[in-house]
């Protein structure tokens, strides 16, 4: 059934590309988009919707002035602006201007303590909150610590615990650093999740673990395996985590490949719980409707999150190219992105962060980071959606309704005037939003609270008409009888007459 | 037809929604049911199944009013309530029922009248709950259906003079005669098509030669 609906949809779509390619001018910017832009309304049905973000041009290692990157994986934005890009396959770290139109430093080797030490395929990157830049240099199995400049600080490797294995073989890809200097890193091949240090390098655990699940029916396979078939069948092992990133408040965002494509991404809180909220739709997961065969079939494969600001954080899919951003509840805002070889699409994105109101994303194919600047409609949609973080939920009314003259049928627009029309205790009204919205949750308190108000108001007709009708009804039924009485012999001959036939 | 669609007749369809057993009885031995009257009470079922599916409130229905259509509806149901009529016909002959095809149809078109009842009190219904309360909703229209299929194994029973044994059993096996019919149109389709392909590729052949 999903599939067929895609099949429509997408001739729909095609339908409706052919029908702007036909247009005169006006829409020549979403004609010049090399990917689509769309979201996901309350029946999950795929709806068009403008471009949240456009490219905005891409930064090479040539274009701003070295020697090209070679596959690099990861790049963070430090706290003063700065871009560190991890080149793993030259063994260096650039450090790009703010406006990532130069070099300011490339960090290729540092002294430590008096030798010169490389790094060897450095796969991760991180700057703290302190200004220390944080290296995951993967085989050479260690994180190293330096400071902005390259000055050597100190070096986390070789993690000593119980819970680890003898051959235990440390190797770091991505790496975060929390406000308390704790290090978050995800390592290769470790499924029982992300590895904590403390400050000072010492290993404290495992943390966020991802949970295996098993379904009825394999469970009923593996009974009915013997033994030695068990043993050869697939082990049921938690997927990796991908990407990480850390929030104003400590909390840990980490994404991982879901095969169902439900859940993608964890809001890990101190003791690695998570408590991420998933929406609407109950799903944070990419996208929700996917085809079943094909090279872009099947769930997204998300390879890194950011958090943004105010609650909005993106995921990056590797299969479609597509970035999806969520607020804090877990509804979907925008997605953009595409795979391809125009301006603008990826082949391996492998990183995304977010920097002055833009999204860059790192791709390891072309060795450049790509660059996408919000449009009115994605900056309307950030700025109202803070503005509800933020407990302003009255002054976002105007930038949802300037969303809605940008995209008429935006559910989260008219279920944001709607919740705003509530607070502010006008029922009628935010009843008419929150059906635009499809929001059944605020929908029902709306009317719930107008029925109560139409009640009140109308009590002395309501209970006069019913006094009225019940005088009537008792009137009426002593009239019937004594009509009956008086009539009875005539009905029963009738009867008699219109007998067998 | 006149006759048919007469005020009496309107009035015993009610007649038998309070009073099934004596009603359906009445119906089989002395001509008070209409045909016309219980093919219209099908009709009004679809649309207001079709209805309820559109306009109930989005708290208790899921539908996508843009996938709702009307006519195909209608169509579906109309088919299916030949095909019960016909295999429910069939079967009974077999099994010494003593009704005829035209007291099946009505037996069964008249034990529409709750579900129309109750399915448009529930879509009015609908607009007046909120999330939590849709229980009420479901029971307004689960009291519709169970009512419906209650007075169509009561109007089975009656009409064929059954016990309730036996029309539960006739029930099952008119089920087995519908999916043998429709097998047997899809048959006997499918060779219509062949037999009309092969006469259509000979016209081409003569038609290339010629």
């Amino acid at each position: 059934m999903k599939t067929k609906n895609l099949i429509k949809r997408t001739a729909a779509a095609l339908l409706a590309a052919a029908v702007l390619l036909l247009a005169p001018v006006e829409a020549v910017q979403a004609e010049e988009l090399p990917y689509d832009t769309y979201n996901y309304n309350y029946r999950e049905d795929i709806v068009i919707t403008p471009a949240a973000y456009v490219p905005n041009g891409s930064v090479t290692g040539l274009s701003v002035g070295t020697t090209d990157f070679k596959e690099p994986q990861d790049f963070c934005v430090a706290p003063d602006g700065l871009i560190y890009v991890a080149d793993t396959g030259n063994n260096r770290i650039v450090v790009l201007n703010h406006e990532m139109t130069e070099v300011v430093r490339e960090i290729a080797a540092f002294d430590r303590n008096g030798t010169e030490d490389t790094f060897n395929a450095p796969y991760g990157v991180c700057v703290s909150e302190n200004m220390e830049l944080y290296v995951a240099d993967s085989n050479n199995r260690r994180i190293v610590v330096l400071t902005p400049e390259g000055e050597f600080i100190k070096i986390v490797d070789n993690p000593q615990s119980e819970i680890l294995d003898d051959n235990f073989d440390f190797i770091p890809l991505k790496v975060t650093v929390d406000y308390a200097d704790r290090i978050y890193a995800i390592v290769k091949n470790a499924f029982e999740g992300i590895l904590v240090f403390e400050s000072s390098g010492d290993f404290t655990g495992y943390f966020g673990t991802i949970e295996v699940k098993i379904t009825l029916w394999e469970k009923f396979w593996r009974r009915l395996a013997s033994k030695e078939e068990r043993s050869k069948s697939q082990l049921y092992i938690p997927t990796e985590f991908t990407g990480i990133d850390v929030d104003d408040g400590g909390f840990i965002y980490a994404s991982n490949i879901d095969s169902e494509g439900v859940q993608a991404v964890r809001r890990l809180n101190p003791q690695g719980k998570d408590v991420i909220q998933k929406g609407e739709n109950g799903n944070v997961g990419g996208d929700i409707r996917i085809g079943v065969y094909g090279d872009y079939s099947g769930p997204s494969q998300i390879t890194d999150v950011v958090y943004r600001d105010k609650g909005i954080y993106s995921l990056l899919d590797r299969r479609r190219g597509r970035i999806f951003t969520y607020d804090k509840e877990g509804n979907l805002l925008y997605i953009f992105g595409g795979v391809g070889t125009q301006e603008g699409t990826f082949n391996v994105p492998v990183a995304i962060e977010a920097i002055d109101g833009e999204i860059i994303v790192l791709d390891a194919y072309y060795g450049a980071i790509l660059r996408f600047s919000e449009t009115r409609y994605g900056a309307l949609i950030n700025e109202a959606v803070g503005l509800r973080f933020d407990g302003d939920e009255t002054e976002a009314i105007d930038k949802w309704q300037e969303v809605l003259r940008l995209d008429a049928n935006n559910e989260l627009a008219n279920t944001g005037i709607g919740k705003a029309y509530l607070t502010a205790g006008d029922n009628r009204l935010a009843m008419e939003y929150l059906e635009l919205g499809m929001n059944r949750k605020y929908y029902s308190i709306a009317w719930k609270r107008y029925r109560n108000e139409l009640l009140a108001k109308n009590m002395n007709i309501i209970m006069s008409v019913v006094v009225v009708l019940i005088i009537l009804l008792v009137v009426y039924k002593k009239w019937r009888k004594k009509k009956k009485n008086g009539k009875e012999g005539k009905e029963v001959k009738e009867v008699k007459e219109g007998g067998l036939i | 037809m006149k006759q048919l669609f007469s005020k009496e007749k309107w009035k015993y369809a009610f007649y038998t929604v309070s009073h099934p057993v004596d009603g359906y009885y009445e119906i089989r031995h002395r001509e008070r049911g209409s045909v016309p009257i219980a093919i219209l009470l099908v009709v009004l079922f679809s649309i207001s199944f079709s209805i309820n599916r559109i306009s109930a409130s989005f708290i208790v229905n899921d539908v996508d009013p843009l996938n709702v259509n009307l006519l195909t509806e209608l169509i579906a149901v109309l088919l299916l309530y030949l095909l019960f009529c016909v295999g429910n016909w069939s079967i009974t002959c077999l099994m010494n029922g003593e009704g005829r095809l035209k007291d099946i149809a009505i037996a069964l078109g008249y034990a529409m009248i709750p579900m129309i009842v109750c399915m448009n009190i529930g879509t009015i219904f609908s607009h007046a709950v909120a999330e939590g309360e849709g229980a009420f909703y479901v029971m307004i229209i689960g009291i519709g259906i169970a009512y419906g299929v209650f007075m169509m194994l009561v109007g089975v029973m009656e009409v064929h003079n059954y016990t309730l044994g036996k029309t539960l059993i006739t029930i099952f096996l008119t089920f087995i005669a519908i999916f043998i019919i429709i097998f047997i149109v899809l048959l006997v389709m499918d060779l219509i098509n062949q037999v009309y392909g092969f006469f259509y590729s000979i016209y081409q052949e003569l038609i290339f030669r010629a």
